[in-house]
């Protein structure tokens, strides 16, 4: 058997294998698809694919054969692939390469074998092959057959390469594109000679915008949103790199963002293409958001400037002088020493001044003094004096210092520092002042482990406090002690431990004896320090909050009366089952009292109070009446009705309610309060009563009739002729029996009015008719009395149009003239006149009686009053009318009055709301 | 047609007298008197009265009861009924309205005047009878 040769390009061959990417992988239709129609076509039992590597031939596409390779020793194909055309072998066993090759002499017991070499960029790369158990030689026909198959193998593969190198640009591309979304990087392209753009997503978000919002597109896009002051040298550096004279053009600029504030971009691009004259044509780039970047560095160089400031600005100098009596400066830092105000060259070298000189007399030589001492124990200084400034002031300063030994250990130079502390020495007097001031004491009170006590510090108050002075108590606490009360001592003394153990913040209030023993309170508040040795250190202040401690305790006490206020109001309200509540018209907020869920038999732990709870408790009969008197409330400020109410349990009751609208400059939150009492009983007993009334009229109705009756008969003459004296006493009894009818008529009415069930039948009308109806019915009456009754009424009082009840104010209108008649003279004039006063209609009768009395004039609309006794006898009156008057004329929205002198007659007047007015009269039918 | 005949019903004796001398002895009418709705059933078809005059509170059967039992009565279906009362309230005298009534008369009555007032509520009752005799 002899083994294939290796071509002479082996390695560039199985390289281009490599590149085909077919090596192990799956079998492929588009392969199978040609194998399996070469199979058919040319009728071979076995057609393969067949790839050769370098060790082993691998079949990509196989027919007719279930090994899917073999070694490359004993493959046909490796002989196929020496040549270019078809390698062919018509009977194996006759073949001396192949005669004993396992192939042939085992399974598939090859005898044919037809092999097309596959190419790929030159190199033979494997074959298509043909084999059969059975020898056999092929046509030229059959040949090129196999050859154009062989081909189409050749493009299967390239095709495949294509589609293979196509997924990879698109995967690639969409990492890209992740990449870039992941960096938040804008990207661009200009086409530099026709000004197209086009932006990306992430172009726009970066100064806020969508890409449709910033639609049409184009350079002035760009144009438009960048900061004016840096077009200039975007612009040149666009130049430059279109000269060739940068390798990208690169500009970190301002772009104005949507919501008005600019955004730092940083925005690299290069150019692509070039037109055919040499112009930049296509150029594409990056756009960078930067703002944080950009800020960051904006903070750095201002952080920067500000320490730069800050150091020029430190209160002080550093120094090195030598250690002489004049402190000759070798060196001083800065331009002007700030704590003198000269310049630091006057001191270098006593050029102008000396140190010493500006040092404040009365500390030189203390000062001396203390730097030999220093300078003498070697050891650092720290001291605090006074400079006289050029500027006339006198200023503190602390200065810091160490002498410089040379070898031999004299001292060579003084270097230190000296600070202003000017501001430090003010505020510290400033304070000790401000603490004079405080009404309490300001201290530092010491707590040793041995159990000394000691108040370091305590500023002078301390006196007003515990009547002791700060030197009392320096370095011993207990004269303080012995002035508290005794019964607060071991709570102080509690309190003051637990401040200490747990080092929180001391706060009591304790009592103390003054010096007239009278006890005061105080209030300490103080913060623990530990110190090193143990003890603790409190810095706090004391006050005396005696007045305060008396006003609480007597706002306490109050607080408890009101309190058992509140109980007996509780108590009582539940006792006379009034409920209140207090409702909020600004905010709806309503609260009422427990007796009230007891009144409407409300569950109160299953409701909450509201307005609708408790209308919808509002008998329906009585729900208009309840809102017009709501209406009412608004103008008048109070809200009072009668009404019932139904229960959820069905059971009807009748409650009063009276709520007051309190005014409104004190009542910013428009509160209305009210009460609601459950009167059921007192109107099951009005009911009883008005029943007795109705019935008590009726039977005396009845034998009054009969009584009226007879003698009206009897009067009239027509029946029985009587004695003069006889007809004299029936007049009596007559006149009697009709004053006896109006007060029963007159008791009724007025019983009704004060219960509030009289029903009136209110409606607009022009008064005018009445008013003429009133005078011709009382005419006969006045004609007895030989009496004139007069009537003024001018046009324009015609034309007003009033809401009354006619029958109404006809009643009151005939108690008003009956009373003027009577009580007239014999041959009086009675007027009763109308009048426009202001927007209301006055009626007034006048007469020429004798007055009314200064004494009745206060009692005359009260029930049952009468000028005096005899009066009543002799003119007939029941002593109801007038009273009777005044709750109509009310009940009607007016009121009424009178004026009077004695012995010059009576003018009683009603004034009614008008209405409208009429236009014009109306036409006379 | 002019008010001929009065069945008067009123329980108080006295007061059955007075109107009694009130519309005989001084207007002339035809009375009938009784002192009950029960004997009133029983006479008004014999006695076929112009007019009924009722009084509204009576013992045993009332006012308004008798009115319904009267109106039973095929010959007093159309008989105008005037009411007599001691309740002299607005809405006790709408219930006899309300019952059919063509007037109410309060008690204290004008005796000298029932019979004119009977006469002239009789005349006004016939014009709203007989609408066409309006002219």
């Amino acid at each position: 058997m002899q083994a294939p040769a290796l071509p002479l390009t082996e390695h560039e061959r199985l390289l281009a294998l490599q590149l085909t990417g077919l090596l192990d992988t799956q079998s492929e239709p588009r392969f199978d698809r040609i194998t399996r129609l070469a199979q058919l076509v040319l009728g071979s039992e076995i057609v393969l694919i067949s790839l050769v590597d370098s060790e082993r031939q691998w079949f990509k596409s196989k027919q007719g054969l279930d090994a899917c390779e073999t070694g490359r020793d004993i493959s046909f194909c490796g002989h196929a692939i020496l040549g270019d055309g078809i390698f062919e072998v018509p009977n194996a066993l006759l073949d001396s390469r192949f005669a004993d090759n396992p192939l042939v002499t085992q399974a598939p017991f090859i005898r044919f074998y037809a092999g097309v070499p596959l190419s790929r960029s030159g190199e033979r790369i494997g074959t298509l092959c043909f084999i059969d158990s059975t020898p056999r030689t092929l046509t030229a026909k059959e040949r090129e057959i196999a050859t154009e198959f062989a081909k189409t193998v050749e493009q299967e593969i390239e095709d495949r390469l294509q589609e293979q190198a196509h997924r990879q640009l698109v995967a690639s591309e969409l990492m890209y594109r992740s990449v870039l979304e992941g960096t938040r990087i804008g990207t661009w392209q200009w086409n530099i000679q026709t000004g197209e753009t086009l932006f990306n997503q992430r172009w726009a978000e970066i100064v806020g915008y969508t890409l449709e919002e910033l639609a049409p597109i184009s350079i002035d896009t760009w144009l438009k949103l960048a900061h004016p002051n840096d077009l200039t040298e975007s612009a040149a550096l666009l130049q430059a790199h279109f000269d060739g004279l940068s390798p990208f053009y690169d500009v970190k600029c301002r772009m104005l963002h949507k919501d008005g504030h600019y955004v730092w971009v940083h925005d690299r691009g290069r150019v692509v293409s070039w037109t055919t004259e040499g112009k930049p044509l296509m150029m594409y780039g990056t756009h960078a958001d930067i703002t944080e970047q950009k800020n960051s560095e904006l903070a750095l160089l201002q952080s920067r400037d500000q320490f730069q400031t800050l150091v020029s600005n430190i209160p002080g100098i550093t120094y090195r002088c030598l250690a002489d009596e004049n402190w000759t400066m070798l060196f001083m830092s800065g331009h002007i020493d700030p704590l003198s105000g000269y310049p630091a060259t006057d001191f270098i070298g006593n050029a102008v001044r000396s140190y010493a000189s500006v040092i404040h007399p009365d500390d030189q030589d203390w000062l001396a003094q203390a730097v030999d001492e220093a300078m003498t124990s070697h050891s650092p200084w720290q001291l605090t004096y006074r400079v006289l400034h050029a500027d006339g002031s006198v200023r503190w300063v602390e200065e810091r210092g160490m002498a410089e030994y040379d070898a031999e250990g004299k001292v060579a130079f003084l270097d230190g520092f000296i600070l202003d502390v000017n501001n430090e020495k003010t505020l510290q007097e400033r304070l000790v002042k401000l603490t004079q001031q405080l009404p309490g004491v300001v201290y530092q009170f010491q707590l040793w482990p041995d159990g000394r006590t000691a108040f370091p510090y305590a500023s002078p108050a301390i006196e007003k406090i515990y009547g002791l002075k700060a030197e009392d108590v320096k370095t011993d606490a207990s004269q303080a002690f012995a002035k508290i009360f005794p019964d607060d001592l071991a709570a102080i003394s509690q309190s003051i431990d637990e401040s200490r153990h747990q080092q929180k913040v001391w706060q009591h209030e304790y009592r103390v004896f003054d010096d007239e023993k009278r006890l005061k309170w105080l209030s300490g508040r103080a913060t623990p320090e530990l110190k090193p040795d143990g003890s603790t250190l409190w810095h706090g202040y004391i006050e005396d909050i005696t007045q305060t401690k008396e006003y609480y305790l007597r706002l306490e006490a109050l607080n408890q009366q009101l309190k058992v206020a509140q109980q007996c109001l509780d108590l009582a309200s539940e006792q006379a089952k009034i409920g209140y509540w207090q409702a909020s018209l600004k905010d709806g907020s309503l609260w009422w009292s427990p007796i009230i869920y007891q009144i409407f038999g409300f569950d109160p732990n299953a409701m909450t109070p509201s307005v609708a709870m408790f209308k919808s408790a509002v008998h329906p009969d009585d729900i208009v009446k309840v809102e017009q008197s709501e209406q009412q409330a608004r103008l008048s400020g109070i809200h009072n009705v009668v009404h019932r109410i139904i229960r959820p349990d069905g059971e009807v009751r009748w409650v009063h309610e009276l709520a007051q609208l309190v005014p409104e400059e004190q009542n910013p939150d428009l509160m209305l309060i009210g009460s609601v009492q459950d009167i059921t009983d007192r109107m099951k007993l009005q009911q009883v009563k008005d029943e007795f009334i109705s019935t008590v009229s009726h039977e005396l109705r009845t034998p009054l009739t009969s009584i009226h009756g007879a003698l009206s008969l009897l009067q009239a003459g027509s029946l029985v002729q009587l004695p003069p004296k006889a007809e004299k006493l029936i007049g009596i009894a007559s006149s009697n029996c009709q004053q006896l009818s109006r007060l029963i008529n007159d008791l009724l009415d007025i019983e009704k009015l004060v219960a509030g069930k009289m029903l009136f039948e209110m409606r607009e009308m022009n008064i005018s008719p009445v008013l003429k109806r009133a005078i011709n019915d009382h005419k006969p009456y006045a004609a007895q009395q030989n009496i004139v009754l007069a009537l003024e009424l001018p046009s324009q009082v015609e034309r007003c149009l009033l809401r009354v009840d006619e029958h109404r104010l006809m009643q009151v209108l005939t108690n008003l003239l009956s009373n003027a008649v009577k009580f007239s003279p014999v041959g009086g004039k009675v007027i009763l006149s109308a009048t426009l006063v202001e927007e209301q209609i006055e009626i007034a009768v006048q007469d020429q009686g004798p007055g009314i009395s200064a004494d009745f004039a206060q009692k005359i609309f009260q029930r049952f009053s009468q000028a005096d006794a005899s009066s009543a006898k002799m003119k007939g009156g029941t002593g109801l009318g007038l009273a009777l008057c005044k709750e109509l004329v009310e009940a009607m929205q007016g009121s009424i009055g009178f004026h009077s002198k004695p012995n010059a007659g009576a003018r009683f007047f009603l004034r009614l709301p008008v209405l409208a007015h009429q236009q014009s009269e109306t036409p006379k039918k | 047609m002019q008010l001929a005949k009065i069945l008067h019903v009123e329980d108080d004796e006295s007061i059955r007298i007075i109107v009694e001398m009130a519309l005989v002895d001084l207007s002339g009418f035809t009375l009938c008197a009784c002192e009950s709705g029960v004997e009133a059933i029983a006479q008004v078809e014999q006695f076929a009265p112009d007019l009924i005059l009722l009084d509204a509170m009576m013992p045993g059967m009332d006012g308004l009861q008798t009115l319904v039992k009267l109106r039973g009565k095929d010959s007093c279906r159309q008989t105008p009924v005037v009411f007599m009362t001691a309740r002299i309230q607005q809405a006790e005298k709408q219930q006899y309205f309300d019952a059919g009534a063509v007037a109410v008369i309060e008690k204290p009555f004008e005796a000298t005047q029932l019979g004119d007032e009977l006469a002239a509520i009789y005349q006004r009752y016939l014009l709203t009878l007989t609408p066409t005799n309006l002219e």
